[in-house]
């Protein structure tokens, strides 16, 4: 780690370069009149077929945090690792039922974010702040993660990482961070769109060549899946327990389900996906990519096995221990070790890439937030779409500049819990969006007070969770103990969230207390219009059925 | 112009299709299932293979699912309130 390796170094260089290329080129693909309509920057045209939305969507939800953050957990605990698998397994299924609606309310409506929705469906400011509050406060974290997975490729290719002096020390990913913001603030989604085809190729080719030829050199699966048993059934001296099991075991079965579930509900519930899909052309092609993006689930259960390859190689536990025992380096180790200078560069430009394109969509969908849930609706109404495109740029550099510094200041080694902790907060947005779309039953304010009692609660839990064999320290994990089994604290905060709604929407109704206007209509919700709407119109003028000839239906 | 191919959603394929996504659904979520060593197929324990075919299997029943509940053009043209036969909307 202490040599640069010229060849890998080289490499990742150049596809770097390839996809700046692409990200500035793409603000001339399937170009517009004009980019300054958040219609434009912020969702491309909103014309993305299948194919398109396919590799952005995949681009967009695979992230660095699947190259590095999943094996790397497999790498620390075994099969508990696995759930990240489980969690990709559900949330098609799940996704594929409720995520038309949202697309064809959307399109209808010319909502650009989920708050937009929720503002439109319960007519109430407080709630769709509440929601694009959350949005961007789990974005954030989460845009760090991305970084994290640079900072470990960097580290292994002896560019920067350990070195003393701070500033040189993070150059190199201050670097790439500014290209990428600049060439986001030109290009807005098409530059994250254009490079997901970069991005999913060598992350396909990464993996399959690992898979093949990795087992051939360690001595096949037999021997892999031996090894990491032997490693996981070890004392860890920090917590006087084994390190972890190859298979769940039945204490941590509940863990693993709810953290499954958690997260395959939140998913759709982050802006940046949601942007992935209010970007599709139709209707359909929501539905098929839901069919079809499992396909990239597969490469992720993958992925994951690597983290037994790197725990059945000797030099990778080494360099791991060296690292200060940062579980996130085994998987650049694995390659640096594994593969030829050149192919690892390959690997290493999969990780690095595959943490840009989420980076940028992220951004884009935080900056959607704000300037259509905060900047336009408390600050300046009367706002063009093209001063809140450009709102939306600066915002979307001010974004990542913050990720920057969340991540330079914040320790490292826990990324996957801190993106936990915005796994619980997103959750909570869960019950105004998804029950919105079926629903007007519950109130407005029922929804606000049981959002704001679950992330206050979530919070909590998540303060209190210890390292594992550190008491009294924090943030620790994602799960803690509710009513005697060990959960998900997304999972129990929801329950909480639900109840409070739930109850207060009986309360609420019974006081006859005043709902919010709903702009929306039944139909609209199965809507399928081929032309978007033509703007993002104010909330409150919205008219119902924009398509050209459709009789008025109020 | 788009041919007016009309596929009203009836009950029984929106049932069918939501059993489907719960199946798929349900085979990641109830761990017991899979949390097991034994069989194994090849070196891989069951706890890994299962859930490495489950994904597959999920897709299928997604893709089957996204059959049953699909709209035609011409039905969600329809389900916007325009003539069902207007072949405008294509473009």
């Amino acid at each position: 780690m202490t040599h640069i390796n010229a060849v890998s170094f080289t490499i990742v260089i150049v596809l770097f370069a390839v996809v700046t290329l692409a990200g500035f080129a793409a603000a001339r693909w399937r170009r517009a009149e004009s980019i300054l309509h958040l219609n434009e920057w912020g969702l491309g045209g909103r014309s993305f077929g299948t194919f398109v939305t396919w590799f952005l969507l995949g681009g967009d939800l695979y992230t660095a945090y699947t190259f590095i953050a999943v094996p790397a957990l497999v790498y620390g605990t075994g099969a508990a690792g696995f759930y990240a698998l489980s969690y990709t397994i559900m949330v098609f299924p799940i996704v594929l039922v409720f995520a038309p609606r949202l697309w064809s309310i959307a399109r209808v409506h010319g909502y650009v974010t989920p708050a937009d929705f929720v503002r439109g469906r319960y007519g109430s400011r407080g709630l769709a702040l509440a929601v694009a509050g959350t949005g961007i406060l789990a974005t954030m974290p989460y845009i760090a993660l991305q970084l994290v997975g640079i900072q470990a490729v960097l580290t292994v290719l002896g560019v920067g990482g350990t070195s003393g002096n701070g500033f040189i020390r993070d150059l190199p990913l201050l670097i790439a961070f500014i290209i990428l913001a600049a060439y986001t603030f030109f290009s807005g989604l098409r530059a994250p769109a254009l490079i997901a085809f970069v991005k999913d190729t060598l992350v396909y080719v990464m993996v399959i060549v690992a898979v093949l030829y990795i087992p051939t050199k360690l001595g096949g699966w037999g021997h892999i899946f031996g090894t990491a048993s032997t490693h996981l059934k070890a004392t860890n001296p920090k917590t006087h327990k084994p390190f972890g099991s190859l298979i769940v075991l039945p204490a941590g079965e509940w863990a693993y389900a709810t953290l499954a579930l958690g997260s395959a509900l939140a998913l759709f519930m982050y802006p940046h996906a949601i942007t992935g899909v209010f970007a599709a052309k139709r209707r359909n092609v929501i539905r098929r990519n839901m069919a079809m993006l499992p396909l990239y689930s597969i490469v992720l259960g993958l992925i994951a096995l690597l983290g037994y390859m790197a725990l059945a190689t000797p030099a990778v536990n080494a360099g791991v221990k060296a690292g200060g025992g940062n579980a996130q380096l085994s998987v650049p180790l694995l390659f640096e070790h594994m593969f030829p200078s050149w192919f690892a560069g390959i690997g290493y430009s999969a990780i690095v890439i595959g943490a840009l394109v989420p980076a940028a969509i992220m951004s884009i969908a935080a900056a959607n937030l704000f300037t259509r849930n905060i900047y336009k609706e408390f600050f300046r109404p009367e706002a063009s779409p093209a001063e809140q495109t450009r709102v939306a740029q600066f915002v979307s550099l001010i974004v990542k500049a913050g990720a920057l510094v969340f991540v330079l200041a914040l320790p490292k080694t826990f990324s996957i819990n801190l993106q936990l902790l915005g796994g619980i907060w997103i959750l909570q947005t869960f019950p105004s969006i998804v029950a919105g779309l079926y629903t007007r039953w519950f109130h407005r304010w029922a929804l606000v007070i049981g959002w704001a009692a679950a992330m206050v609660y979530g919070t909590i839990q998540a303060y209190r969770a210890p390292v594992a064999g550190q008491p009294n320290s924090h943030f620790g994990t994602s799960t803690a103990p509710v009513f005697g089994h060990v959960m998900y604290i997304a999972i129990a905060a929801f329950v909480l969230n639900l109840a409070i709604a739930i109850v207060g929407t009986v309360v609420f109704r019974a006081l006859r207390l005043p709902e919010g206007a709903d702009e929306t209509l039944p139909h609209q919700f199965t809507a399928d219009p081929a032309a978007a709407a033509a703007a993002p119109v104010p909330a409150t003028a919205a008219v119902p059925g924009t398509r050209p000839g459709s009789p008025s239906a109020t | 112009m788009v041919q007016p191919q009309r596929r009203a959603r009836n009950p029984l394929s929106t049932a069918v299709a939501a059993v489907l996504l719960l199946v798929g659904v349900i085979g990641a979520f109830w761990v017991p299932i899979y949390a097991r060593s034994a069989p194994k197929l090849g070196d891989f324990p069951f706890f890994y293979w299962f859930q490495l075919i489950w994904m597959p299997v999920v897709m299928v029943l997604c893709y089957v699912a996204y059959l049953l509940m699909r709209t035609s053009p011409a039905a969600a043209d329809n389900a916007n309130g325009a003539p069902a036969t207007d072949g405008q909307g294509a473009k």
